[in-house]
């Protein structure tokens, strides 16, 4: 049976890249380059080998910004057929995030949604659950390993210290893991492929409800004793030497 | 009589002369309608005749290995003299009255020649055997046995079967024979039949006739069979060989062509249509020596990987897919084309090989292994998007910082912070004559920053006005290239030659063999024209010119330096001399490792191997540091950064960190440089 399959992608600043003020403690994120964060590109790889054995329609969603349109030309070297970029994405708000994607998908016609089970700059782990409500299908979380058999989905499921098995009719949405799959690197003819296909971008049309209030989003100081140790040969006793010493 | 074996000999020959033109001709279709791949061959004929001369007829490149290359040479120069001798021999055994060669001096020279080179190959032969079957020279192990042998046979019989005529000519027997071979030529041109004729007892008559044209037919049977069993043997590099040493591409050996992504709709080499003609040569030429797998740092160090076996095993699909396409039509490549990779080239082998070049280096018939091996990795990286799982972060870490380890890039020129240094990504001074090109390791790795600190170092000492590129420096691609992922290595240096042009850079000297490299043959051919140097070169300069002056060693004694040489500096770009000179100035307590200068053994870090992991075999670094060992030295030499990383890695994991440490040329230098 070929499939539909929306898969939701997050565009984040390179978190390697991210410095804080030193005396303000303030978090510079302006500037910094942008990346498909990692699990969406599980949640990408997924999706394009469920298409690749099934047949079907991998279609990419962002909900971001204006700049993290180009980032859809990584998505779709990577496999992805379609996508839209949905702008208007301001504080991490994931009641928000939800409701302005899951509008959009309502005026689709899907057989799977999938997704990362988090992602790295906010870690709240919210959206699969709160999507999986909205539009009243089943979650099945934490994928190890994903197949379809006629209109039913069954995944192996990663909890804390147990695998099981879940299945569901579909439609549905899973969240995908690291461990899920190696995301691929994409084939040249993809990437320039990738190139010439169209972006689609839409400002979202629900409102921030601003439910959700940052208080402070500060680096905590960090002081440096700025002791180098340069005889590397005598690295780790000098260091225990001076740690020991510190702790005092 | 007479008139039969004429007949006969006519027939035979013409019998061979077409089976070894038939199969000439079927090799040279496949090499001329198969390969899609477009080559440079801008060569100056002079160039190609030089080569020809060095490498052909004086087998110079067989030298490398010195005792099968003298016998290789003899074997060859006896060869050359005796196909005069056989020309003679089937021009008169045809039409009797005929000389192709008039009487003469020049004749009875040949023949002088013929006669003492007929003793030098059955020698040769003979210690060919005992190479092969009894001392049993590794390289030779399992490769063609039966067709070695059966070749020295037919060599061989060829030979003793002219000495023999030789014998009988000088017995009389021959005399009345109009047709005979050798006869006018005088007794003492030809000492040696003369010496075997002395050994036995004279023969004549009706029996010394038949044992003549017994001997005369063997003679004959076997060179036909050798002329017919060439072109389909290993011999047939008798014939590919010298052809392919005169059509000797332009560029360097081991220089990774350029892919044109808009243009070109095949990336790689998947099958044998994506090499080009003169791969097929390469293939045709190879005599399965094995002097490349035994200079192969992963064989060496039991991986699986084997040039030779690369080599031989497109041959064997090019002559087994040739003909199936020859009957099919050319236009059904799709249909009868099969990928190589995978069978019968296994993937990871392809990616053990750290293109040290250590197999171009060696191959006396001028092969270059490392431009397939690339070449069927951009197949796998470029349409599948296959590589280690190592090598995919790394593409990802180079595409993301510019680096291959994740390091913030604004941070790359940190290591110069305090040292009052221009670094143009924050001065935008463009007032420098010459740009350090510091590369990824030496900005990064902690040890290695110590390399970019001692070349600062000594550039002030020299008084030297120059600059860094700080941020705005980026991986030049080397590692991406060597993986196959051309199309990134691509983006890298288009960035990168933007940046250099933007600053007006003419000249660059750098501390890494792999940006070097790059920097003066990759993105030379990307249309970039600078005067690169290394910085071997470079101190070498600044010490003879004065510019610096270094401090004699003091403990000499105690101390014992060895030299390590970086394969992209050496085979790749013959500096071998420069450090060593350097090293020379300041102490005579020097000695090279075993496998040195165009032999060096790789520390197992190019080709992108660096960044993937080393699970099979021994490692290479480690039989490195053994060698190193085995000089008793304390200090490795090296003059780059990969290599650093690579032994000095080694030397810590060995616990050989007591005794042993490994030191840049740069470091060395530094330490050393006289105040004044
Ligand atoms: S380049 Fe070096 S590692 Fe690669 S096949 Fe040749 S000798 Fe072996
Ligand atoms: S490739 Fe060259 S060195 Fe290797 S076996 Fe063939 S001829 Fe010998």
């Amino acid at each position: 049976m070929p499939l539909n399959i929306i898969v939701l992608i997050k565009v984040i600043p390179d978190l390697e890249q991210i410095k804080a003020n030193a005396s303000t403690g303030e978090v510079q994120t302006d500037r910094i380059p942008l990346r498909l964060e990692t699990l969406s590109e599980n949640a990408i790889e997924a999706a394009v080998q469920l298409r690749e054995k099934h047949g079907g329609k991998v279609f990419g969603l962002i909900f971001g910004k204006q700049e993290s349109a180009p980032l859809m030309k990584k998505a779709y070297a990577m496999g992805v057929d379609e996508g839209t970029v949905l702008t208007g994405y301001g504080e991490n708000n994931p009641m928000h995030t939800a409701e302005v994607l899951c509008q959009k998908i309502r005026t689709m016609q899907f057989d799977l949604i999938i997704s990362g089970n988090q992602s790295a700059d906010t870690y709240t782990g919210l959206l699969p659950g709160i999507i999986s409500s909205k539009l009243n299908i089943n979650l099945l979380s934490n994928a190890l390993t994903l197949s379809i058999d006629q209109a039913t989905i069954t995944v192996r499921s990663s909890l804390d210290r147990k695998i099981q098995n879940l299945s569901s009719q579909l439609p549905a949405i899973v969240s995908v893991t690291q461990e899920t799959n190696q995301p691929r690197l994409p084939p040249v003819m993809q990437i320039m492929a990738a190139g010439r296909k169209q972006i689609v971008t839409e400002a979202a049309q629900v409102a921030d409800t601003a439910n959700v209030k940052r208080i402070s989003n500060k680096a905590p100081k960090s002081e440096r004793r700025k002791q180098l140790f340069e005889k590397t040969d005598e690295g780790i006793v000098a260091i225990v030497k001076a740690i020991k010493e510190e702790i005092r | 009589m007479m008139y039969l074996s004429s007949i006969l000999l006519l027939a035979g020959l013409l019998a061979a002369a077409a089976s070894f033109f038939y199969t000439l001709y079927s090799i040279f279709w496949n090499a001329l309608r198969i390969p899609e791949k477009k080559i440079k061959m801008g060569l100056s004929i002079g160039r190609r005749i030089y080569l020809t001369i060095r490498n052909v007829l004086l087998q110079g490149k067989l030298f490398k290995d010195s005792s099968g290359g003298i016998m290789h040479a003899l074997m060859f120069w006896g060869f050359v003299a005796f196909a005069g001798y056989s020309a003679t021999f089937f021009a008169r055994g045809i039409v009797p009255s005929y000389q192709l060669i008039p009487a003469g001096l020049f004749k009875d020279v040949l023949f002088l020649t013929v006669d003492i080179f007929a003793l030098i190959v059955i020698v040769d032969v003979g210690y060919a055997v005992l190479r092969r079957w009894v001392i049993k020279v590794p390289r030779y192990q399992g490769y063609n046995g039966f067709e070695a042998s059966f070749i020295l046979f037919l060599v061989a019989t060829l030979m003793v079967t002219y000495y023999a005529l030789g014998v009988l000519r000088l017995d009389g027997v021959s005399a009345g024979i109009t047709g005979a071979i050798m006869e006018g030529i005088p007794a003492s041109y030809t000492p040696i039949s003369g010496f075997f004729a002395s050994l036995f007892p004279g023969i004549s008559g009706s029996s010394g006739l038949d044992l003549y044209w017994i001997l005369y037919g063997i003679h004959a049977i076997d060179f036909i069979v050798f002329l017919a069993y060439i072109p389909t043997s290993k011999h047939l590099h008798l014939v590919a060989a010298p052809l392919n040493v005169l059509l000797s591409k332009d560029t360097k050996p081991a220089q990774i062509s350029l892919i044109d992504f808009e243009q070109q709709k095949r990336f790689g080499a998947t099958d044998i249509r994506d090499f080009s003609w003169k791969d097929y040569m390469d293939f045709y030429s190879c005599t399965e020596c094995g002097r490349c797998t035994y200079n192969c740092p992963a064989f060496l160090t039991g991986k699986t990987l084997s040039p030779r076996d690369i080599i031989w095993d497109l041959r064997k699909v090019v002559m087994e897919e040739g003909p199936k396409l020859r009957h099919a039509g050319i236009e059904e490549k799709d249909k009868i084309l099969t990928p190589v990779i995978g069978e019968p080239i296994s993937e990871e082998d392809l990616w053990s090989c750290t293109t040290c070049m250590a197999c171009v280096e060696q191959c006396p018939v001028m092969i270059d292994h490392v431009e397939k091996i690339v070449d069927m990795r951009r197949s796998l990286v470029l349409n599948q998007g296959k590589a280690p799982k190592e090598t995919i972060e790394t593409y990802t870490n180079m595409e993301m910082y510019g680096s291959p380890w994740i390091n913030d890039p604004s941070t790359r020129g940190d290591w110069a912070k305090d040292l009052n240094v221009n670094i143009l990504s924050e001065s935008q001074n463009d007032d420098f004559d010459i740009l350090y090109w510091v590369g990824c390791v030496a900005s990064y790795d902690r040890r290695n920053q110590d390399i970019a600190k001692s070349i600062v170092k000594i550039l002030q000492k020299a008084g030297v006005r120059f600059a860094i590129l700080g941020s705005e420096e980026k991986c030049t691609g080397d590692p991406a290239k060597r993986t196959g992922n051309e199309y990134l290595a691509q983006n890298l240096a288009t960035a990168n030659i933007e940046t250099l042009n933007r600053h007006k850079v003419h000249k660059v000297i750098t501390g890494c063999p792999h940006c070097f490299n790059s920097l003066k043959n990759d993105y030379k051919e990307m249309g970039l024209e600078m005067d690169v140097i290394h910085h071997t070169e470079f101190i070498n300069q600044l010490i003879s010119l004065g510019k610096i002056d270094l401090k004699a060693l003091e403990s000499d004694d105690k101390e014992k330096f060895t030299y390590h040489d970086s394969c992209y500096l050496g085979r790749y770009n013959k500096i071998y001399e420069e450090p060593r000179t350097i090293i020379k100035t300041v102490t005579s307590n020097f000695e090279e490792m075993e496998m040195n200068k165009s032999k060096g053994l790789c520390c197992g870090a190019g080709g992108g191997r660096l960044w993937m992991n080393e699970n099979v075999g021994t490692k290479i670094s480690h039989k490195r540091m053994e060698m190193a060992d085995k000089v008793n030295a304390t200090t490795v030499v090296t003059a780059c950064p990969y290599c650093m990383i690579m032994l000095d890695d080694a030397r810590r994991v060995m616990g050989k960190d007591e005794k042993m440490q490994i030191s840049d040329i740069s470091e060395f230098v530094a330490s050393r440089l006289v105040q004044n």
